[in-house]
């Protein structure tokens, strides 16, 4: 054996084969009394079956969260957690947060300065000064 | 060639529980697959024992009419299936067929550690859904990359298909594992029993081969007979019911998955499948090699395959009486370049040359979209065109 295989493993990107929505669970908070939770409340009762149809690949649970303004709290594959409060929003304001929570992908926020990301190796390879003919004094 | 009925097979998957398994009649399981998938078993007996024809008169266990049968089984009931969001969350996310139930993926995610029962875990999904995936695998490698030392192939099958890729696979498919499995656990959990902090792996004990000692040495050729997929032995008796890593349990889901999508939907599914999660993923591949002799090795390749004698030059160097000198050797086969490399000092200079030349060499690929004989499964294929079959290692 004079060659020999080292063991890795691959490396997974999403949307390149198949793509998996990062977003996994939406948890939405609501209070019954609460003014705040007026629009929360109204999305719930009107367009919540909509939205969960609509994306079955997120679980979605609703809970009662008393005396408390209203949230929208995502959960994400790569195990971080988002929370939106959604007090005093609209029904469309909250489909709204609904829907960035569950196209975001749980990362934190980043400022993205290079418009490509590649885990590929430059075509084009790093200049080399021995290739270059040299620099002649 | 004849169509495989799958759908028949996968009736099978149907089964109400009954213990013990092993000792039920044929025709009972025949009976309940038949039944609408949606039934509630643990509702009442009296609408099951409408519903079931028992040919042998036996009387149905007090398992079906208890309320709370939740906490009598090793694994959640056929039922909790229908009621789990995280379960039906999975079945959308990874964008599988409605021809594949819920109770199937719920099963998928039992492992034999969890559940011993063969008919409610995921061992025979897993050993199906493995074979499939290794072979796809498999087959891709060798059309794509012909000349891949043998042991660099088990090393690329492991880095595709191996329990590390699968665990990062499940995880990345957002499945968690349950704390303690359990018939009161949510079925969208991967149930398994967890080795204990401190608690050792347990040792391999023999293997399928026919050594009667086990320091023999063990070959490339006899892997490829004798061993797994990967080049690794295959334990004599496997015990199923021990606990396990957690790698191994998300493994065998993966492969249960693919092992249900193959019996539910087809094997043009299952196919695309693999490729879609498995194959998509990134892998240099000239990173797994590893040689010994390169110099050697070159060499006797160029004699092989009557080249010229490699000869060594220098390209161009820099610094030789400083501190960091940089030499960039070339290897030349008469006017070709076989390959080059830099380095401080000039034999570390053409080692690297030589690695250089031997992975072009190994590395040879017709095309990443060269045809695989699983093309020619789909109806009205081409006529099949042999690939490219390399005579092998340079060195064994």
């Amino acid at each position: 054996m004079v060659v020999q295989g080292i063991r890795k493993a691959t490396v997974g990107q999403n949307g390149v084969g198949a793509f998996i929505l990062q977003c996994k669970r939406l948890d939405f908070h609501y209070c019954d009394w609460a003014g705040s939770s007026k629009g929360m409340n109204s999305f719930l009762r009107n367009s919540l079956t909509k939205f969960a149809a609509l994306n079955p690949q997120v679980e979605i649970t609703v809970s009662p969260r008393p005396r408390r303004h209203p949230v929208i709290k995502g959960t994400y594959i790569n195990g971080r957690e988002k929370a939106i409060c959604v007090r005093n929003l609209t029904k469309e304001q909250v489909l709204q947060k609904a829907e960035l929570l569950r196209d975001a992908n749980g990362e934190k926020l980043k400022k993205v300065t290079k418009p490509v990301k590649s885990i590929n190796e430059s075509v084009r390879g790093v200049w080399s000064p021995y290739h270059d003919g040299g620099i002649h004094v | 060639m004849k169509r495989l009925r799958l759908e028949r097979w996968s009736g099978q998957l149907f089964t109400a529980r009954s213990t013990p398994a092993s000792i039920r009649p044929c025709c009972l399981r025949q009976q309940q697959a038949a039944l609408p998938p949606r039934i509630r078993f643990s509702s009442s007996a009296a609408a099951l024992s409408d519903d079931l024809i028992l040919e042998d008169g036996e009387e149905l266990e007090e398992e079906f009419s208890s309320s709370s049968s939740d906490t009598k089984y090793p694994s959640p009931p056929l039922e909790a299936a229908f009621n789990s969001s995280k379960l039906a969350a999975l079945h959308a996310r990874l964008n599988l067929s409605q021809k594949l139930p819920l109770h199937t993926m719920a099963r998928t995610l039992v492992d034999p550690s969890a559940d011993s029962n063969a008919d409610f875990n995921n061992a025979a999904l897993s050993n199906l859904g493995g074979s499939i995936m290794s072979y796809h695998v498999s087959e891709w490698l060798l059309c794509t990359y012909p000349r891949l030392p043998m042991t660099v192939l088990f090393a690329a099958a492991y880095a595709y298909s191996g329990p590390k890729t699968l665990q990062m696979v499940g995880k990345e498919w957002g499945v968690e594992t349950a704390a303690a499995p359990g018939g009161e656990v949510d079925p969208g959990y991967l149930q398994f029993s967890k080795l204990k902090p401190g608690q050792g792996l347990q040792t391999q004990v023999g293997s399928i081969r026919p050594d009667s000692k086990s320091y023999y040495r063990r070959g490339m050729s006899s892997r490829v007979v004798y061993d797994d997929e990967f080049g690794d032995t295959v334990p004599k008796q496997a015990e199923n019911d021990l606990p396990l890593p957690t790698e191994h349990a998300y493994a065998s889901f993966v492969k249960a998955v693919v092992g249900s999508v193959y019996l539910h939907s087809g094997s043009a599914a299952a196919k695309t499948f693999v490729t879609n999660h498995i194959l998509s993923r990134y892998l240099q591949i000239a990173s797994l090699f590893q040689f010994r002799e390169p110099v050697r090795e070159l060499s006797r390749l160029c004699a092989r395959e009557g080249f010229e004698y490699p000869v060594a030059r220098i390209v161009s160097e820099t610094g030789r009486r400083s501190r960091h000198p940089v030499f960039v050797v070339g290897i030349f086969s008469g006017a070709d370049k076989l390959g080059e490399g830099a380095g401080p000092s000039l034999g570390e200079a053409r080692t690297r040359a030589c690695v250089h030349a031997l992975k072009a060499w190994y590395l040879y690929s017709p095309g990443s979209n060269v045809r695989v004989p699983s093309e020619m499964e789909v109806a009205g294929a081409k006529e099949w065109e042999p690939v490219h079959i390399d005579i092998g290692e340079v060195i064994h």
